[in-house]
């Protein structure tokens, strides 16, 4: 015969509980696929970023601006730590200011031309020497999107405060409620606490009695959480078309290769394991430190 | 075992339901406690289970001085003490054999360990067949065997009891202090609140009154 539960089951308090704890665990999952998201990003763009270069040459009275590319092109593929330089043609530059100036002919207008510069990034160049060696060259500017490396770099590190804070604030509402929802159980069942008591229970055997119930509703809506978050990852992946913005943030979060889809379910799954360990332990600290106080 | 000195005991700001109480019971002994309603018989038996401590005087149980045990102390105390309450106190969703068997559960025993102890003293007070029956579908008189069951089940050193047979007829009544005075007899110390003056005559033991809080050897 195996022995009644002392405390009964149906407790309304760890039902709401349950609700709570489930759109907790639902919030973490999208702040923490958010945080996956940006630092993904920001590591593509920042790695893409550091290894190219861009050397403008502008046209300057009395100079021919071919033969200055000319000799920018063969200083600069010379120049230790690079892969790669190519010089764009006249109707590159004329297409990348076309979102400006339109698609009208810029013939007659001093487009500069420019040179795509790839640097080896196990062996970087020294951009402050080869600045000095391309001062040589008339109107010519080294771009070394720097500039956009620490934006992008700023704005990431934003975002992921921002995430964390937000999963701050998430279980420190969490663990309040836990408190509140132990309380309710514990006043709700108090007649049976003072029982126990009476006939001889110490508090962490009552305290047993009704924490495995905040493991069950931890782990639960741990789950249940995790489950629709993956599910809106899922709807938004499928919702936007090809290319880049959040359909295909959401896409690569859940479908990348294994080694990095790997590490994207290791950290959403980690949000039962946190609900669950939040259920229990505020739940039996709380469990004590009331129990103590009750005569 | 038990010796309480200028016992006194108030609710709050109120008055002093029990003054100046003074009494000492020794292993082995049979006391009843008789007095009218409102006397303090209850008051004074919540002290000696230790769901209350007293506001003067000193009261030691055990050899333990109450007012100085800390609350992780208790437990082992009330493990030595089965209490009769005079409202029963079962919990409604256990069976009755889940409810007379807590003390054994809460003292850390397995099912299978107590499992016939229960069954036995079950069929002892008449309650075998309903052992799987919730205290809701109990009469009076059922859930206060039940509840005696479950005081005495631990074989515990000291019993106390508020109106044990309060709500059981004469037959179960004179059943109920046989089990008493056998208890009695194999070393369990009792003391027993009642208005039962038939039950007090039969028994010829010693009797405690008390009266507007203050208690009386007669």
């Amino acid at each position: 015969m195996k022995p009644g539960a002392i405390i009964p089951s149906n407790v309304a308090s760890l039902r709401s509980l349950t609700v709570t704890m489930t759109v907790m665990s639902y919030l973490a999952c999208l702040a923490i696929g958010a945080l996956i998201l940006v630092d993904r990003a920001v590591t593509n763009w920042t790695s893409g970023l550091s290894r190219e270069m861009t050397i403008q040459v502008t046209h300057v009275r009395g100079a021919d601006i071919e033969e200055e590319l000319r000799r920018a092109q063969e200083i600069v593929s010379a120049f230790p730590g690079i892969l790669e330089a190519e010089a764009l043609d006249a109707d590159a530059g004329a297409r990348l200011l076309e979102p400006w100036l339109g698609s009208r002919s810029l013939e007659g207008l001093p487009v500069p031309r420019l040179i795509r510069v790839v640097s080896d990034p196990a062996n970087p160049p020294d951009v402050e020497a080869l600045e000095k060696e391309l001062s040589a060259v008339k109107g010519v500017h080294l771009d070394t999107h720097r500039k956009w490396e620490a934006e992008l770099t700023r704005m990431a590190r934003a975002l992921s405060v921002l995430s964390y804070a937000i999963l701050f604030l998430i279980s420190v509402s969490a663990i309040a409620i836990v408190i509140f929802a132990t309380r309710a159980v514990l006043q709700a069942n108090r007649h049976i606490v003072d029982l126990l008591h009476l006939v001889g229970a110490r508090d962490s055997y009552i305290a047993r009695q009704i924490d495995g119930r905040f493991l069950r509703t931890g782990l639960l809506s741990g789950f249940i959480g995790v489950g629709l978050g993956l599910f809106t990852f899922l709807l938004l992946g499928l919702s936007g078309t090809s290319g880049s913005g959040l359909a295909a943030a959401s896409r690569s979060l859940l479908f990348s290769a294994p080694e990095v889809a790997l590490w994207s379910y290791a950290f959403l799954f980690a949000v039962p394991l946190a609900a669950t360990l939040i259920c229990l332990i505020t739940a039996r600290v709380t469990l004590m430190r009331r129990l103590g106080v009750i005569t | 075992m038990l010796r309480l000195e200028n016992v006194g005991l108030r609710y709050g700001d109120g008055p002093e339901i029990l003054r100046d109480v003074t009494f000492s019971v020794h292993p082995g002994d049979f006391y009843f406690l008789t007095g009218p309603s409102g006397a303090g018989k209850s008051s004074l038996l919540k002290l000696l289970f230790l769901a209350l401590r007293p506001t003067r005087g000193s009261l030691h149980i055990f050899g333990e001085n109450v007012g100085t045990l800390s609350h992780h102390s208790l437990p082992p105390i009330r493990r030595r003490i089965g209490v009769v309450f005079q409202e029963f106190r079962l919990l409604d969703h256990l069976s009755t054999y889940d409810n007379v068997a807590l003390p054994l559960r809460v003292a850390g025993k397995a099912e299978h360990a107590y499992r016939r102890d229960v069954m036995d003293l079950l069929d002892w007070v008449g309650l075998a067949h309903k052992s799987s029956a919730l205290p809701p579908v109990l009469s009076g008189g059922e859930k206060q065997r039940a509840a005696i069951a479950r005081a005495v089940i631990a074989k515990p050193q000291l019993l106390l009891a508020d109106e044990p047979t309060g709500n059981v007829d004469p037959t179960l009544a004179k059943r109920l202090l046989h089990l008493f005075l056998e208890l009695n007899r194999l070393g369990t110390t009792m003391l027993i609140a009642t208005h039962d003056k038939g039950l007090v005559r039969q028994a010829e033991r010693p009797v405690l009154h008390l009266e507007e809080g203050i208690l009386s050897l007669q």
